[in-house]
């Protein structure tokens, strides 16, 4: 089924019911023909229209059953309009259905549309959008209720979701817009409880996370984004500045056990959701006790993460009962194969602790002086090991770990810290701040620039790198204008101690052959999937390029995977929301035997996919606060040796609470009808 | 500064004005129904909604802040239309009770519908018409009548702190429901309705709103002395109500003002004279008062009579009652409690500061950087301290330091909590001390300008050893550090000291080394203060009035001014007199035979078995007071007084402002105002004219003293007393050396008070006795385990000094090795077990 039956999605019509077979680019490329692998997508209806694929769904009751999910599970009756007006479209639609109702009670439904644009957000307001179309579109199906002689529609299933865009892009979906609700009425603690609900290290998140959902933040329409982010950390906060004590309370303690590799934030999050359903938990944690927290510990450093705040939330974890084994190798220590039989799920969250090769000359030579890798260098310096730094210090990267190396160099004493970077500025993936934040410290940058051969002395120390010089050329798959080699354009860079920083790889050694568990070129753990295909019989990926609804159970019966392992290495919040689906799986699987996606989790990829933000929206609203930033520490001082005090300091409450009020509280309803 | 313009208007007003507030600065009306001043913007109503040139769509003028240059018009016919359609769903549904709705004639929803206009309903929807919510006490939610504004949630949760009250379920069905463990009754949610939604159950179709005669005054429960409008029908009270932009309380009140008041018209109040136990008249009573004085004096001279008189009554009434008993009787025999309690903090902030209580108004709470309160419960003591504590750390940025032995309402919104041992309040204060030096946050310079003794000041803290404090508090040296943090890098530091401190025994020291802390800390300026509280209405005016016999009015040493007052009031004053402990020796030596207790209950206070016993040995005793007790029991003459809402008086707040009361009812039954009771036998005794003239009196009190001088009564803007806010005069500091120190050793009895009671005189409202209507035993989890009791068990506690039955509440907020119990209720017989002077006591606890 290709052709759309009509399509106002976008606010671009599109009928084809009396013929014609005009394109609908977003229900072909963005929405799959399944809902679940099986059921077909017969109607999509929500804040941006309505998609109709099968010209036989009542679309009358459609509307109906949309009106009375809005008001009856949704509208948080917070405004006037939307509490009442929601009630109105309710009744009024209800009654045309029940062949009570009026050619008067449309102009009613267009009339309280009109009212719902008065709402406090845009919940109630957007759900009058989708109606509204089927009123003006589809009005002699009304028409036919109104006069008593409807036409038999196709039995149709809906499957209803709340969203919003930066829920929908949170990759962990957080509920961002009723926690700065919460923020904004001034309940912190209720704040951070709505956090945890799909962030278990919220004081984490609420300060390193790239924070997607704020390039999906609406309010980014009329200036800037909310400072979602620091508004977490402010919830999170709140709770360790007062004493309070975490709310959470596990239910009662469950038989089946479960093993988790890595005390990560995959593994961390998964044993944090599943101890709250009562299940026993033991991480497995390769390093020593005080260094759990995986990348999160390791490869983040101090400055950015204080330890006591990381070890706040692990500490939080372990009081609900999981036990962490520190100091504990899986593979080496202990086999999967033991885990296996001592308990009744095993989820591998390994992480991505080891540095890629960086393809130069000499690299695996054991020059003195050419380190490991970032990751690596970021774990020794952090565990207070000899790193093996000099004074002058190459990094090779464009990305966060690379950022971070150069600015513990610093901190580890370096007098230099250059940073090598085969693109420019513009392409480096690392956040934008936190390269603004190296060069107030005072890294040197060298962009266009691509690292060909280790410089060693007589005694096989490095003294420096040499390097060829680049041009940006066409863009690439990335959409970044590939870097070309100038010919003869070859140099040194004189150092002492060169970084390679271009990526990390999972170390999956231990998973053996005979476990079944396959591993993709990719070096990531295979997991099952249930395939999902748009229109043009193209397979929906994520976009790490991993198949969209994946089930994240292994080839292996009972072991299961998540996080970086899984997913490719990626971000913390993506960590977290891969291993919240792992708990609520391993969870199905423990108790129903299957492990198997739900309807919810259909429904989040499948907007995650479709895209809930869009960038393009004219969003009408007074302009007059713009963003408020955090606190941070200024000068050089700040990355001088040892000094791993943390540069970014957060909001007082008080400002926290006008951010909050910045907040547009962009919810919206989908509704897809299924047969 | 923001130009904009409203309807053609130009203006200009700070940044952060909200288009609402920047159009009534012009008096440009915009209708709104959720918006309340005193809590955060809900935009709930929508119908504030205003057009901007350029923004497609309506903004609401309550929560959208101003922006350079816009033009903003607030009428136009589409404005108009919405307006009129969103009022008209706000009514569908909405039921028609309104002749039998409690905000009959108060609806701020039919005013609102009145005046855009609103007279007909287009829409319609099933009506769900929720049952009333009935099972909370004292407080109906009649759900139907709600339009959902979330002021009653705002003003519970940010004014108050209690969090009781939220928005439950979703869409029509959404209710204001309640945790309702977590109300504090202060009807804030009732008062706050702009509709009949949240009713008061002991108002409920009691009176219509205009048939109440509304008479200005205040509460004078505790020294907040919130300004309220005492409403009265038939000579009965019904309700206090305070407004929201007049008042220094701004229209907050507690669960004493709120719901505290019908022990006014209580049935049980002392209505008519007795003499021995027979009703007399007040001629005959009176009489017995003279001829019983005058024999008691014939017999044993002057000094056999004594009076304590009380912090519940007015300062014209304190200030005869002292000049009764030294110009008329020639006794000057004379206290109050406030010898247990206030008097001890005048004592060493005196000393120290050269203050008379508090150095600064209370608003300066509400902005300080830096809170301490030391040993005291603010929400219980004085609520009005407690919401300004608030809206320092919770709507500004402060941080607050809790010190205190037991968890309370604050705990909450502590930074710094300081749960110490008991009896380790000096060397807490003292630990304090050395670590604002050793973390270099003293201002030397400061010092050294406004502090005496600097040499002894700087050796004193050197001597202090913090290992040693740690170990006396039970406290890490790193909470302890945290605390200084906050302490000595904050601007604006307010420090309130409380109960525990003032009403124990070494009560004096245990001020001055907070009072030291107020120097070290930089308290001491016009935006900081120290605060000391005593939950007693007046127990400044007491302090004010020399009601004490080593002081004068006007705190002019009695043996000093003695002379000025002898000419003043034509009569040879008497010499020294004996303070309460002295009354109560010389009571027990048979030496003191005549005993006037003006207001005051002695089974209240601490050692109450020993002063019972006492007052049993009197040849006279004679009782004023509103309502029958243990002493009443043993008087000789009993005189029916009245309360404050049956008085024209003043009365004196805990930072010194002077605010009068106003007659709103006539006396009831019998009885008589206390100070009509003063000037009669002042005129009997003295054979001048009797009757009580409050302007005579404040008159002769401006000609003795200083006080008072600013006051103006004559308007509703009270003046303060002497020149606040504090600054510090150069070398006037003094930093009190210390070097007792208090301790406790097992289980300790902890006396003081709960956050719904005043006395005991709120125990004989139904309303607040519905909420606490026994007095429970508090102690903690790891007690109650220990002692292998649960919930509602009943337990022997025993100390040196005797022994009590009581039912145990199990409460989190106590720490272990602390039983809490209410002052309020005498039958439990807590203050009986408690030392002369103190507050708390080693008890042993044993199941019943």
């Amino acid at each position: 089924m290709s052709k759309v039956a009509f399509s106002s999605w976008g606010r671009q019509i599109v009928d084809n019911r009396q013929g014609g077979d005009a394109e609908v680019p977003v229900a072909k490329k963005k929405l799959p023909v399944t809902f679940d692998g099986e059921k077909q997508i017969a109607a999509l209806m929500g804040w941006d229209g309505l998609i109709l694929n099968d010209p036989d769904v009542d679309v009358v009751a459609m509307a109906a059953e949309y009106a009375r999910r809005v008001q009856e599970d949704f509208c948080c009756a917070k405004c006037s309009p939307g509490k009442k007006g929601t009630r109105v479209m309710q009744d009024t639609l209800d009654r045309i259905v029940a062949g009570q109702g009026l050619e008067s009670d449309l102009e009613t439904i267009e009339n309280i549309a009109e009212l719902l644009k008065n709402c406090k957000c845009t919940l109630c307001a957007t759900s009058a959008v989708p109606i509204v179309d089927t009123v003006k579109h589809f009005r002699e199906d009304y028409l036919t209720y109104i006069k008593g002689t409807p036409r038999p529609g196709k039995k149709t299933d809906y499957k209803v979701k709340l969203t919003a865009p930066c829920q929908d892009k949170c990759p962990a979906h957080i509920d961002i817009p009723a926690y700065i609700e919460a923020i904004k009425d001034r309940q912190f603690s209720e704040a951070l409880s709505i956090i945890r609900e799909n962030m278990p290290l919220p004081a984490v998140c609420g300060r390193v996370c790239p924070h997607p959902c704020e390039t999906a933040c609406r309010r980014a329409n009329v200036d800037s984004p909310v400072n979602i982010m620091v508004l977490k950390r402010t919830a999170s906060d709140y709770e360790w500045k007062h004493n309070l004590t975490p709310p959470t309370q596990p239910k009662p303690r469950k038989d089946k056990k479960i093993a988790i590799v890595g005390a990560g934030p995959a593994g961390l999050a998964a044993a944090y959701y599943l101890a709250l359903e009562g299940y026993p938990c033991t991480i497995y944690e390769s390093l020593p006790e005080g260094f759990g927290g995986g990348m999160i510990a390791v490869g983040i450093p101090a400055y950015r993460m204080p330890r006591h705040i990381l070890q706040r939330d692990i500490d939080i974890i372990s009081a609900m009962g999981v036990e962490i084994v520190y100091d504990t190798h899986v593979g080496r220590d202990i086999s999967l194969q033991e885990l296996k039989d001592k308990f009744d799920a095993v989820l591998l969250a390994p992480g991505a602790h080891k540095s890629k090769p960086m393809g130069v000359e000499g690299e695996k030579e054991g020059y003195q002086g050419f380190l490991a890798g970032g990751i690596e260098f970021l774990r020794e310096a952090y565990m207070g090991k000899p790193t093996g730094m000099g004074k002058k210090v190459c990094v090779v990267g464009g990305g966060n770990t690379a950022i971070d190396c150069v600015r513990v160099a610093l901190r580890e004493g370096a007098d230099e810290a250059i940073l090598l970077y085969r693109r420019t500025r513009k392409e480096m993936p690392a956040d934008s701040w936190e390269i603004d934040g190296a060069e107030e410290e005072g890294v040197q940058f060298q962009f266009l620039i691509l690292p060909k051969k280790i410089v060693v002395d007589d005694q096989r120390r490095v003294i420096g790198v040499e390097c060829v010089r680049m041009e940006l050329g066409e863009p690439d798959d990335s959409g970044r204008r590939r870097p070309q080699p100038v010919e003869g354009s070859e140099f040194v860079v004189e150092c002492d101690t060169l970084i390679p920083a271009i990526g990390q790889d999972p170390e999956l050694s231990f998973i053996t052959d005979d476990t079944g568990i396959g591993i993709t070129k990719w070096n990531t753990v295979v997991t099952k999937f249930v395939p999902l295909k748009n229109a043009e019989g193209r397979d929906l990926n994520d976009p790490m390029g991993n198949p969209l609804s994946r089930i994240l159970i292994t080839d292996m019966d009972g072991v299961f995977a998540s996080g970086d392992a899984e997913i490719g290495p990626l971000t913390v919040v993506a960590c977290v929301g891969n291993a919240h689906r792992a708990a609520r799986v391993i969870q199905r699987w423990l108790e129903e035997g299957e492990a198997y996606l739900t309807d919810d989790d259909f429904h989040e990829d499948i907007l995650s996919h479709l895209g809930v933000y869009d960038k393009n929206e004219q969003v009408s609203w007074l302009d007059a606060v713009d963003r408020f930033h955090q606190a941070e520490i200024h000068g050089r001082e700040r990355a001088a040796k040892g000094n791993y005090n943390e540069v970014e300091l957060g909001y007082k409450d008080s400002i926290a609470v006008q951010e909050a009020e910045r907040c547009l509280r962009c919810y919206r309803v989908s509704m897809i009808a299924v047969q | 500064m923001v130009n904009l313009t409203i309807d053609g208007k130009s203006t200009s007003v700070p940044k952060g004005t909200t288009i609402l507030e920047a159009a009534r600065q012009l008096d440009i009306h915009i209708p709104t129904l959720c918006w309340l001043k005193k809590i955060s913007t809900t935009g709930a109503c929508r119908i504030c909604a205003v057009e901007i040139e350029g923004v497609e769509r309506p903004m609401t003028a309550c929560n959208t802040p101003v922006k350079e240059g816009i033009q903003v018009t607030t009428q136009s016919p589409a404005l108009t239309k919405t307006r009129k359609q969103i009022m008209e769903l706000i009514l569908l549904n909405h039921p028609l009770d309104c002749p039998v709705c409690d905000a009959g004639g108060e609806c701020h929803l039919q005013d609102t519908c009145y005046e855009l206009g609103v007279n007909r309903q287009e829409f319609k929807a099933e009506d769900v018409n929720p049952e009333a919510i009935d099972r909370w006490p004292l407080i109906q939610q009649v759900p139907s009548r709600c339009i959902l504004c979330e002021k009653c949630t705002k003003v519970c949760h940010e004014l108050i702190g209690a969090d009781a009250l939220f928005v439950n379920d979703k869409g029509d069905r959404a209710f204001i429901d309640k945790r309702v463990e977590n109300c504090v009754y202060c009807g804030n949610c009732v008062a706050a309705c702009p509709t009949g939604t949240m009713i008061s159950k002991p108002f409920k179709f009691k009176a219509r709103p205009w048939e109440l005669k509304k008479t200005a005054s205040i509460c004078t429960l505790c020294p907040s002395h919130c300004e309220i409008d005492i409403q009265v029908k038939n000579n009965q009270v019904y309700r206090f109500t305070s407004n929201d932009d007049t008042t220094h309380n701004q229209g907050t009140l507690c669960i004493g003002g709120f719901f505290g008041h019908d022990y006014i018209n209580s049935k049980k109040r002392l209505t008519t004279p007795q003499v021995g136990r027979e009703k007399a008249s007040w001629n005959e009573a009176l009489n017995r008062v003279v001829t019983e004085i005058e024999r008691v004096k014939e017999q044993h001279g002057a000094l056999a009579v004594a009076g304590l008189s009380s912090p519940r009554l007015s300062n014209e009434e304190n200030y005869l009652f002292q000049k009764l008993f030294r110009a008329a009787i020639g006794s000057n025999n004379i206290d109050t409690e406030a010898r247990f309690g206030a008097l001890r903090g005048l004592r060493a902030l005196n000393k120290g500061l050269g203050l008379c209580g508090a150095s600064n108004r209370v608003e300066v709470i509400g902005k300080a950087d830096a809170i301490l309160v030391f040993g005291a419960d603010p929400s219980a003591e004085a609520p009005l301290v407690d919401w300004q504590i608030q809206n320092a750390v919770r709507r500004g940025d402060g941080q607050l330091i809790l010190a205190t032995m037991r968890h309370t309402h604050l705990t909450q919104f502590a930074s710094s909590h300081l749960t110490y041992l008991p009896g380790s309040e000096i060397a807490l204060a003292k630990g304090l001390a050395r670590l604002l030096l050793d973390r270099g946050l003293l201002d030397d310079a400061e010092l050294a300008r406004t502090v005496t003794n600097i040499d002894e000041l700087k050796a004193d803290l050197a001597d202090v050893d913090l290992n040693a404090i740690a170990a006396t508090t039970g406290l890490s040296l790193a909470s302890l550090e945290q605390a200084a943090d906050i302490l000595g890098t904050a601007k604006n530091v307010v420090i309130i000291l409380g109960a525990d401190i003032l009403k124990s025994s070494y009560g004096i020291s245990k001020s001055a080394v907070i009072a030291n802390l107020a120097v070290l800390s930089g308290a001491l300026t016009p935006q900081g203060g120290i605060f000391p509280l005593d939950d007693k209405g007046n127990s400044q005016g007491v302090l004010d009035l020399g009601v004490y016999p080593e002081s004068l009015p006007g705190y002019q040493a009695y043996a000093t001014s003695k002379a000025k007052f002898e000419k003043a009031w034509n009569c040879q004053l008497p010499g020294r007199g004996l303070d309460a402990e002295g009354i109560l020796q010389e009571i027990e030596a048979g030496k003191i035979k005549f005993l006037y207790l003006a207001a005051t209950n002695p089974a209240t206070f601490a050692n109450s078995s020993r002063w019972l016993k006492a007052l049993a040995k009197l040849e006279t005793l004679v009782v004023q007071d509103i309502f029958p007790n243990a002493v009443t029991e043993l008087a000789t003459v009993i005189l029916p007084g009245t309360t404050f809402a049956e008085k024209n008086a003043s009365y004196t707040s805990l930072d010194h402002q002077v605010r009068k009361t106003t007659r709103a009812l006539a006396s009831v039954g019998d009885s008589r105002a206390d100070g009509e009771i003063f000037s009669e036998l002042l005129g009997r005794l003295t054979a001048t004219a009797t009757g009580y003239d409050q302007n005579a009196i404040l008159e002769e009190i401006r000609g003795l003293t200083d006080l008072y001088a600013d006051a103006d009564f004559n308007t509703r803007q009270w003046n303060a007393l002497g020149s606040l806010p504090y600054e510090v005069p150069e070398q006037s500091l003094k930093y009190q050396l210390i070097t007792v120190s208090d301790h406790a050793d097992g289980l300790q009895l902890l006396l003081g008070k709960s956050m719904s009671h005043f006395g005991t005189t709120t125990t004989f409202a139904t309303a607040v006795a519905e909420v606490e209507g026994t007095g429970l035993l508090q102690i903690s989890p790891g007690d109650a385990d220990q002692a292998g009791v649960k919930n509602g068990d009943t337990v022997q506690l025993t100390s040196s000094s005797g022994t009590l039955t009581g039912q145990i509440a199990i409460s989190p907020r106590l720490p272990q090795g602390i039983v809490f119990a209410p002052v309020h209720f005498p039958a439990l017989g807590a203050a009986a077990l408690i030392p002369d002077g103190d507050n708390r006591i080693a008890v042993s606890l044993t199941k019943v």
